[in-house]
């Protein structure tokens, strides 16, 4: 149903002989509701692969697919949440997550009755008439997140969603990211650089390379997660001192490691 | 709010009126000739206002005047915002229309005027020439300066082309649709006062004229506050309607 | 918005395809006597009477000789306001102190549209060079103005704040972080008052000149010789399409240096 599939996948950038290859051969596939991660150093290319499923850019080699259909526009079954909210500053809170709605040309009483269940989930009902500078980065990304989950979309796209939020709210939204898939499960892309994030959260983590982006391995997560049965701990942090997860964490910054450069970079 | 900011404008433009009277009255550096004093321009002022000059008073020289102006703006407006909004959006629209534009932009307007002449139809339309382009130009730039990710939001979200351009692209545009349309409000004031000032039988450019003609200064200077005043009145009616368009919007240093 | 610029190649089909369209329309509204022929003549009359033109005087002089004598009237009232304009919006933009002296002024005198001044720059000037730059000046000035005030004032804050941080004194905070980061709005500013003024230039030439290609126009005007008219207000058109061609080029390329989409 909502399942992702990159073949044979390049992406350059600029002209066609001399431009920036962004990707060269990606190939995975990502099964119906399950939750994927992709890290990799910056500039590796893994922005550019969620951008691809949503419909943004075009691949310049390969075929991206969702649900067996090439994908060619952007679209709500394709939900995004984007690293810098995206919100429309001129709508409130209530505004912003209803548009998609109101876009699928749902009836008034249906559209209201599914945006109080957004707010209630994710904490925004006495926000609901704010616009969004009045509100903090946490709650600006709530909205963010609301507004693509109100879709019920297949697939949901979160390009490092937490990535402009202090360490207090990323745990928070992580926690609450986990209690959603667990009760609600769909098919997520997740982009991050943080690698606890990744092994928290996702079924597979997908390493990539340096540029030009290749996907270098990829960690079955879920396996240990069930044999170890991290879901009996309700904190973050409960599980981050687990031995299975110190491990696949340590195991994806070796990997990493090796993609930086002789200094670093 | 009469703060230290209303006081120091103030003190500004009674610096500037000192100045005035100093020039011309206590020193005489500026003959009346060339620039009335201050003691001229209020008898002028009063003469057009009660008994009139160049056939009527000056309410009605500037009822005239106001009428023409905010017809010809309004359908400047209402031709040029969409037309920007959608040569920001579609490029093709962009390249097949630019050239024409380009060309027919620095025409100026005036050239119409023997047009104009024929009575206050032909003055919309010159006045329309003229503002039309501001508003093209800053509703054009306005869509290209949205930021990409609120587009691609929008996308993502399934948004229909129609509820595209009312719900996003407009508003994220508006701030400098606005400054296009502060632009095109000068532009139809300007043009009007020239299409009067050459072929009018009434209104503040006709009153100009003729106070040119008769070589007299101090009426000169009525007409030329008088644009002013309407100019500034027309001015803030636009800026309370950009007030309330751009409640949402949190820029500047304030 | 469509994220990629078109190639050349398609910018100049359908560059060519609109103007195509229009020069048909207008031979069609001349040809059918939808416009009387005393006020639209045929593009075809235009071209012939142009070209003309270019090598033969009418009123005193060539058309280029015209042209070249507008523009040199435009240059100076456009650089002046320019020159003027920019830095003092830099700078109100920047001390609050200076916007609030001088904004009163400049609200009380901007409002007064440029033409307005023809009658003192008749009494002043008669029909020399001084008319059309002050009524230049007067159309062209605001823009530069507002738009470098507006450029300053509204930087993000967070770059202000940055540079304070740092130690940025006045001069330098104008000169390297307010005008750069003002420059896409100052180069706004000056493409619509390089319109605003080349458009003045005309209205001031109607009335207060004895050149130029305003003038050449008002003469054509009274001797109902409506092709020359036309063939003027081509001429117009082409060198302020040149004029503005530059200055978007201008304005793409310092937009490309910095980022910003084309």
């Amino acid at each position: 149903m909502g399942s992702i599939r990159f073949d044979k996948v390049d992406k350059v950038f600029g002209p066609v002989s001399g431009g920036v290859k962004a990707l060269d051969d990606i190939n995975l596939e990502i099964a119906d509701k399950e939750f994927v991660a992709i890290v990799g150093p910056s500039g590796c290319g893994k922005t550019t692969c969620l951008r691809m499923v949503a419909g943004f850019e075009p691949p310049s080699a390969g075929i991206v697919s969702v649900n067996g259909k090439t994908v060619t526009s952007p679209g709500p079954d394709r939900a995004v949440v984007f690293q810098q909210f995206a919100l429309f500053p001129w709508k409130t809170v209530r505004e912003n997550i209803e548009l998609g709605l109101r876009n699928k040309n749902l009836p008034r009483a249906e559209r209201d009755g599914l945006v109080a269940g957004a707010l209630r989930l994710m904490n925004l009902e006495s926000h609901a008439g704010a616009f969004p500078h009045q509100l903090s980065g946490g709650m600006q990304q709530r909205v963010a997140i609301a507004r693509a989950y109100v879709l019920d979309p297949e697939v949901l796209l979160m390009d490092e969603p937490f990535g402009a939020l202090d360490a207090q709210t990323r745990v928070v939204m992580q926690e609450e990211l986990v209690r959603l898939a667990r009760v609600n499960p769909r098919t997520v892309l997740f982009i991050t650089h943080a690698v606890e994030e990744a092994v928290y959260l996702a079924d597979r983590v997908a390493i990539m390379t340096r540029r030009p982006g290749r996907i270098k391995e990829v960690l079955d997560i879920r396996s240990v997660r069930a044999a170890e049965n991290w879901d009996r701990h309700e904190r973050i942090e409960d599980v981050m001192d687990l031995e299975s997860f110190v491990h696949l964490r340590t195991q994806i910054w070796k990997s990493l490691r090796e993609e930086k450069g002789p200094h670093g970079a | 709010m009469i703060g230290r900011r209303a006081w120091v404008g103030l003190g500004s433009v009674a610096a500037m009126l000192l100045l005035w009277f100093g020039l011309t009255t206590a020193t005489g550096l500026i003959s009346p000739g060339r620039f009335p004093s201050p003691a001229d321009f209020w008898l002028s002022l009063n003469q057009i206002a009660s008994r009139g000059y160049a056939g009527a008073a000056l309410a009605a020289h500037a009822l005239q005047s106001v009428k023409l102006v905010v017809l010809g703006f309004l359908v400047a407006i209402a031709t040029g915002v969409p037309l920007g909004l959608w040569m920001g959006w579609d490029r093709r629209a962009e390249a097949a229309i630019n050239p024409v534009f380009l060309i027919i932009r620095p025409i100026p307007p005036l050239a119409w005027i023997p047009l104009a002449i024929l009575g206050d139809g032909a003055k919309i339309m010159v006045i329309w020439f003229a503002a039309f382009v501001p508003s093209v130009i800053n509703a054009f730039a306005g869509v290209r300066n949205i930021d990409r990710p609120i587009i691609e939001a929008a996308q993502m979200l399934g948004t229909p082309r129609w509820r595209m351009v009312t719900e996003i692209i407009a508003p994220a545009a508006a701030p400098m649709i606005f400054t296009g349309l502060r632009l095109s409000l000068q532009a139809s004031w300007t043009t009007l006062v020239a299409a009067e000032l050459v072929g009018a039988l009434a209104g503040i450019g006709f009153v100009l004229n003729m106070a040119q003609q008769d070589i007299y200064p101090g009426m000169i200077l009525v007409g030329m506050v008088t644009v002013g005043v309407l100019g500034w009145a027309t001015t803030s009616v636009l800026g309370l309607a950009e007030r309330r368009a751009l409640a949402w919007n949190v820029a500047g240093r304030d | 918005m469509q994220a990629t610029p078109l190639r050349l190649r398609e910018k100049c089909a359908w560059g060519a395809l609109g103007l195509l369209g229009f020069i048909g329309l207008w031979t069609a509204l001349s040809a059918f006597g939808i416009v009387p022929r005393q006020f639209l003549p045929s593009p075809l009359d235009v071209l012939a009477r142009f070209v003309h033109l270019l090598t033969t005087p009418f009123a005193g002089a060539t058309l280029p000789q015209h042209l070249a004598s507008s523009f040199q009237r435009y240059a100076y009232g456009v650089l002046l306001a320019a020159f003027i304009g920019v830095p003092l919006g830099l700078l109100m933009g920047w001390f609050r102190w200076l916007d609030d002296v001088v904004t009163p002024l400049f609200d009380g005198l901007r409002f007064i549209a440029p033409i307005a001044w023809v009658p003192f720059a008749a009494l002043w000037f008669g029909v020399g060079i001084g008319g059309p730059i002050l009524i230049i000046f007067a159309g062209a000035f605001p823009p530069c103005l507002i738009n470098a005030y507006r450029g300053a004032r509204f930087v993000e804050p967070r770059l202000i704040e940055a540079a304070r941080m740092l130690g940025t004194g006045h001069l330098r905070m104008i000169l390297e972080i307010l005008l750069p980061a003002a420059t896409p709005s100052i180069v706004s500013g000056l493409r619509v008052a390089a319109g605003l003024g080349w458009q003045s230039l005309v209205g001031a030439e109607l009335i207060v000149a004895a050149a130029g290609v305003g003038f050449m126009m008002v003469q054509a005007q009274a001797n109902v010789a409506t092709p020359t008219v036309m063939a003027g207000m081509v001429a117009i058109g082409l060198v302020g399409m040149a004029i503005d061609v530059m200055l978007r080029q201008g304005e793409a390329w310092l937009r490309r240096r910095r980022g910003l989409p084309a």
